[in-house]
C-alpha cells in the first residue's frame, strides 16, 4: 500500500522535475552566446543582434498544422495591449502586464510565480501614447523594467523584490516608458518617450548592480554643441528623437543601436529649419561611455511623424565577395536600409511599400524628396506612408536559414495637415503635434508580411491581410514565419513562399514579439492577444 | 473547417439562435447600463443642465474641436476619421454622449488611454459635443403626415427588415430612434439611394480602423453563390449576413470568387416605387421615431 503512492511521487518527479536549476543566473555570457541555448529567449529580439530568430525547429513546416494551445495566462486585472516580447530563462517566463507590472510565470503550466507593480501617480502623463510596456531586460539574477512614469526599476528575478529604484526623466514633462531595456556586460541601458510632449530625447545607462547613472547621451544638441546647426540659426530648444523601443549590441564593436524618433512639433516645422539631428536616425553609441561613434539619418526634417524606433536589425552577409557586418532597418518612412553597422555607411535601400514623398535614396543614402509632399495648411497632402508609416516599432525578424528579412507592413497613405506648432514651455498641455492627419476613406488600406533580401530589399514574396497589421515577426529553424493580423488571427507562414501553413483565431489582435522557447524537450511558440499570454506547442 | 454543410454555408442551427439572441441581449442589456446609468445619474444632478454635448454652443464646439486635435487627433484623425488607431466619427451618434464619456475618462481595450486628469467632465463633453457635428444629420424639413408614412411603412415591406419599437425583423438597422439620429433630409436621400452614405461598421478593430458597411458578393468553389452584407471579416475568413438575415460563414481559401462592393446597399431605392407624397410620408413618419414609448 505504501509502495503505490511513492513509485506515482517518483514518476511525478521524472515527470515533472524543475525546468532547469534556478540557481543559475543570466550572465552577459549566456546572452552573448544567446544562440547556444534556444530553448530560453534572453533578450527582447531574441538576442543581441534583435533578429526575433528561433534556431529551433521541433515544429516545423510539416508538423506545424497540429500547433495547439498548451496554456493561457490572464492577469487578474484586465489590462490591454500586451506589447512585451516575454523574457525566457531556467524554467521561468518574465512578462509585463501594463502599464508596469512585471510578473514571473512557471515556464510549464503558466502558473504565476510572483508579480510587482510599481506605485504610479493618480495620473501618469502619456502624451501621444498609451502606457503600456514592451518587456523586461535580465542580466545575472535581476530583471529590470522601465516604468510608465519613467522609473528604472531592478528586482529580483526570484521574488520580485526591489533591488534598486532610479528615477530616470520627469513624467510631468510627458517622459514616460514604453519601451524595454537592453542590458549588457554590467549595465542597462534604456530610452524614453515623449516626443509628443515636445521633450529632448536621451539614452541612459545605468550599473546594473547599483543603479548608478554611466552615461547619457542626449540625441538632440543645444546651441553650441555639434548638431546644432541643424536646427537653424537661433533654434533655441531641439525637442524630440525620443528612444521609446528596444537597442541592439554588436559585442565585436562595442557599439549600441538604437532608434530615435520624430522632432517635434511633428507637422509644424516652421521652427526647426534644417535636418533636425538626431531624429528620425540610427545612433551607434560607444557601449562604455555612450560617445556617439555614427549616425544614420533616415528622415531628414522629418515632418509626417516617421519616427525610426524599430529595433535594428544586426546581420553578416556576404556582398561583393567579402564578408560584412551589417544592419537591417525597416524604416516608417517606407524604405528599407542596409548600413554597414561598423561604420554607418549606406550600402543599400529600396521602398518597401507605396511611398510618394522620395524620388529614391541618393548614393549616401539620403533621400532624394519629391517637391509638395510636406503637411500643407487646409484640405492637406496626400502621401503615402500614411503616419503609421511602411511598418512602425512592430519588430520584422531576419533569418539566417534563408537571408531573408521579414516585416509585417502597412499600405496606406493620409493627408498630411499642417496647424499651429509652437512648443511652449512648462508641463505640456496636449499633444505638440503641429498639425495631424485625415485617413484615407474605406478600405484602401491593407497589410501584408514582405519577405525582403535582406542585402538589398528585394521583394522575394508577400503574403497579404486584410487591414494593415501591428504585430511583430518571428522566424524559426523550422522553416516559419509567424506574426498576426489585427483582426485576431496568429498564424504560421513558409518561410520560403510565404504559403499560409496554419492560423488560429485569438479574438483579438497581437502587440508582442511572437518568441520560441523549449522546455521538457518540446517547442513553445508564444504571443499575446487582448488580455491573453498564450502559449502553442505541439500535441 | 467553418465552411461546412451544404453550399459551403453555415447555417445557425436553432439553439444557436437562442444563443446568439441571449448574447444579443446581454450585450444590449450591457450597453444599456453604460449608457443610461450615467444619464440617470446626470439627470437628478446639477450638471446635466447646459451640458455642453447635450445643448452645445458654437464656443463649447470650438473648444471641443481644439482638445480633439490636442488629445486624439494622432490616433483618429484631425477629422476623427482614424489614424493610428480607429475611426470614431460616427460612435457618439451611436452609443450616445454618455458611454463615449465613460470611454474617454476611462479608456478602453485596445490603447484608448483614459483622459481623467487631463480633460475635466466638460471639456469631455465638447470633445463629444464636436464629435457629433461630424456626423451627418441634415435636419431638412418635415413636409409628409407621419400617419399616412406608416402606412407606407407597413405597406412597402420595411419591417422585413427593420425595427421600430420590437416590431419587425432585424437584418438591417433598427429604426426606433431613427428620427432623433437623422434629419427629414437624410432620410429621404436614403430612401432614394440607399448606398450615398452607408454606415460605417460593426466590427471594430483594434486599430486596423472599423469594418465598413459593405456588400459582398461570394462564389464558392463548388459553385454556389452568395450575397449579403459583411458581418464580420479576418485576413482568412469571413462572415456576410444575406438579406432574410441568416449569417453565412467561409475560408477565403474556399472561394472561387470574392467581390466587395463598396457603395452598394442590399435596401432597394424606393425611387419610382413610391410617388413623392409616399417619400415625403414615409420621411415623415421616420423623422417622428424618437424612441419615445
Amino acid at each position: 500500500m505504501k509502495i503505490f503512492p511513492y513509485a506515482l511521487m517518483l514518476s511525478g518527479l521524472l515527470a515533472w522535475g524543475p525546468a532547469a536549476s534556478v540557481a543559475q543566473s543570466v550572465s552577459y555570457d549566456r546572452i552573448l552566446h544567446s544562440q547556444s541555448e534556444p530553448q530560453s529567449w534572453l533578450t527582447y529580439g531574441g538576442s543581441y543582434s534583435s533578429q526575433q530568430y528561433s534556431s529551433l525547429k521541433q515544429i516545423n513546416r510539416e508538423n506545424i498544422s497540429s500547433l495547439k494551445v498548451a496554456w493561457i495566462y490572464q492577469p487578474s486585472k484586465a489590462v490591454s495591449n500586451l506589447e512585451a516580447s516575454p523574457i525566457v530563462a531556467d524554467g521561468v517566463m518574465y512578462i509585463t502586464e501594463p502599464p508596469s507590472t512585471v510578473t514571473a510565470l512557471d515556464l510549464r503550466t503558466g502558473l504565476k510565480l510572483w508579480s510587482w507593480s510599481p506605485v504610479l501617480p493618480e495620473h501618469v502623463v502619456s502624451i501621444g501614447l498609451y502606457a503600456t510596456s514592451r518587456g523586461v531586460a535580465i542580466l545575472g539574477d535581476t530583471v529590470f523594467i522601465g516604468t510608465a512614469d519613467s522609473h528604472l526599476v531592478a528586482l529580483d528575478a526570484k521574488n520580485g523584490a526591489v533591488r534598486w529604484d532610479v528615477h530616470v526623466a520627469d513624467n510631468a514633462m510627458g517622459y514616460a516608458m514604453t519601451g524595454p531595456p537592453l542590458a549588457i556586460k554590467d549595465e542597462v541601458i534604456i530610452g524614453s518617450a515623449g516626443s509628443e510632449a515636445a521633450v529632448r530625447g536621451f539614452l541612459d545607462a545605468y550599473d546594473a548592480k547599483t543603479g548608478k547613472r554611466l552615461w547619457r547621451f542626449w540625441t538632440t544638441p543645444r546651441p553650441g554643441e555639434p548638431g546644432a546647426e541643424t536646427w537653424g540659426v537661433g533654434a533655441s530648444e531641439s525637442a524630440g528623437a525620443t528612444t521609446w523601443n528596444n537597442g541592439s549590441y554588436d559585442p565585436e564593436l562595442n557599439l549600441v543601436y538604437w532608434g530615435t524618433g520624430n522632432p517635434a512639433p511633428d507637422f509644424n516645422d516652421d521652427e526647426r529649419p534644417g535636418d533636425n539631428l538626431y531624429t528620425c536616425s540610427v545612433i551607434a553609441l560607444d557601449a562604455d561611455t555612450g560617445q556617439l561613434k555614427w549616425y544614420f539619418q533616415f528622415s531628414p526634417h522629418e515632418d509626417h511623424d516617421w519616427d525610426s524606433d524599430e529595433p535594428a536589425v544586426l546581420f553578416n552577409a556576404t556582398i561583393d565577395g567579402k564578408p560584412r557586418k551589417l544592419l537591417g532597418f525597416a524604416n516608417r518612412n517606407g524604405f528599407y536600409y542596409v548600413l554597414d553597422r561598423a561604420t554607418g555607411k549606406f550600402i543599400a535601400g529600396q521602398p518597401f511599400v507605396k511611398e510618394t514623398w522620395a524620388k529614391g535614396l541618393d548614393a549616401t543614402g539620403r533621400p532624394i524628396p519629391e517637391p509638395n509632399q510636406e503637411p500643407t495648411l487646409g484640405a492637406g497632402t496626400l502621401v503615402y506612408p500614411s503616419i503609421t508609416g511602411g511598418v512602425d516599432w512592430t519588430s520584422p525578424s531576419y533569418s539566417p536559414q534563408t537571408g531573408l528579412f521579414y516585416v509585417s507592413v502597412h499600405e496606406t497613405g493620409a493627408y498630411f495637415i499642417k496647424g499651429q506648432g509652437k512648443i511652449e514651455p512648462g508641463p505640456p498641455k496636449g499633444i505638440v503635434g503641429g498639425g495631424g492627419i485625415r485617413a484615407l476613406a474605406g478600405e484602401q488600406s491593407y497589410g501584408a508580411i514582405r519577405a525582403l533580401e535582406a542585402t538589398t530589399g528585394k521583394l522575394r514574396w508577400q503574403f497579404k491581410l486584410m487591414a494593415p497589421a501591428w504585430v511583430p515577426v518571428l522566424t524559426t529553424a523550422g522553416g516559419l514565419v509567424f506574426s498576426g493580423s489585427d483582426e485576431g488571427n496568429f498564424f504560421a507562414l513558409d518561410a520560403s513562399t510565404g504559403k499560409p501553413l496554419w492560423q488560429f483565431y485569438m479574438g483579438h489582435a497581437a502587440r508582442s514579439n511572437p518568441i520560441s522557447y523549449e522546455v521538457d524537450g518540446k517547442q513553445y511558440i508564444f504571443e499575446t492577444a487582448g488580455n491573453a499570454y498564450i502559449a502553442f506547442t505541439l500535441p | 473547417m467553418l465552411s461546412a454543410g451544404h453550399a459551403n454555408s453555415w447555417r445557425v442551427s436553432g439553439g444557436r439562435i437562442m444563443t446568439a439572441i441571449r448574447c444579443l441581449w446581454i450585450a444590449a442589456f450591457i450597453i444599456l447600463l453604460c449608457g443610461l446609468t450615467p444619464n440617470r445619474a446626470a439627470a437628478s444632478g446639477p450638471t446635466r443642465q447646459g451640458a455642453p454635448a447635450a445643448n452645445p454652443s458654437s464656443s463649447d464646439v470650438d473648444q471641443g474641436k481644439q482638445s480633439f486635435e490636442a488629445r486624439c487627433s494622432t490616433c483618429h484623425g484631425l477629422d476623427g476619421g482614424g489614424a493610428m488607431g480607429p475611426n470614431i466619427q460616427a460612435i457618439p451618434m451611436r452609443l450616445g454622449a454618455a458611454v463615449v464619456a465613460g470611454v474617454i475618462k476611462n479608456g478602453m481595450s485596445g490603447g484608448m488611454p483614459s483622459f481623467a486628469g487631463q480633460l475635466d467632465d466638460s471639456q469631455i463633453q465638447q470633445v463629444i459635443a464636436y464629435l457629433l457635428t461630424l456626423t451627418h444629420k441634415d435636419s431638412g424639413t418635415v413636409t409628409g403626415d407621419p400617419a399616412k408614412g406608416k402606412e407606407v411603412y407597413d405597406g412597402s415591406g420595411c419591417a422585413t427588415c427593420h425595427i421600430i419599437s420590437g416590431q419587425g425583423s432585424g437584418a438591417g438597422p433598427e429604426l426606433t430612434k431613427v428620427g432623433q439620429l437623422r434629419g427629414p433630409g437624410y432620410l429621404k436621400t436614403t430612401l432614394l439611394y440607399p448606398g450615398s452614405d452607408l454606415p460605417q461598421t460593426r466590427v471594430f478593430l483594434e486599430s486596423g480602423g472599423m469594418l465598413e458597411y459593405m456588400f459582398v458578393h461570394i462564389i464558392t468553389k463548388d459553385g454556389h453563390t452568395f450575397d449579403g452584407t459583411r458581418a464580420s471579416e479576418d485576413s482568412f475568413r469571413i462572415v456576410i449576413q444575406d438579406v432574410s438575415g441568416q449569417f453565412h460563414s467561409f475560408q477565403k481559401s474556399d472561394l472561387r470568387e470574392f467581390n466587395k462592393e463598396p457603395g452598394k446597399s442590399v435596401m432597394p431605392s424606393f425611387k419610382g416605387k413610391l410617388t413623392d407624397t409616399q417619400i415625403d410620408d414615409l420621411v415623415a413618419y421616420l423623422a417622428s421615431l424618437k424612441g419615445d414609448q
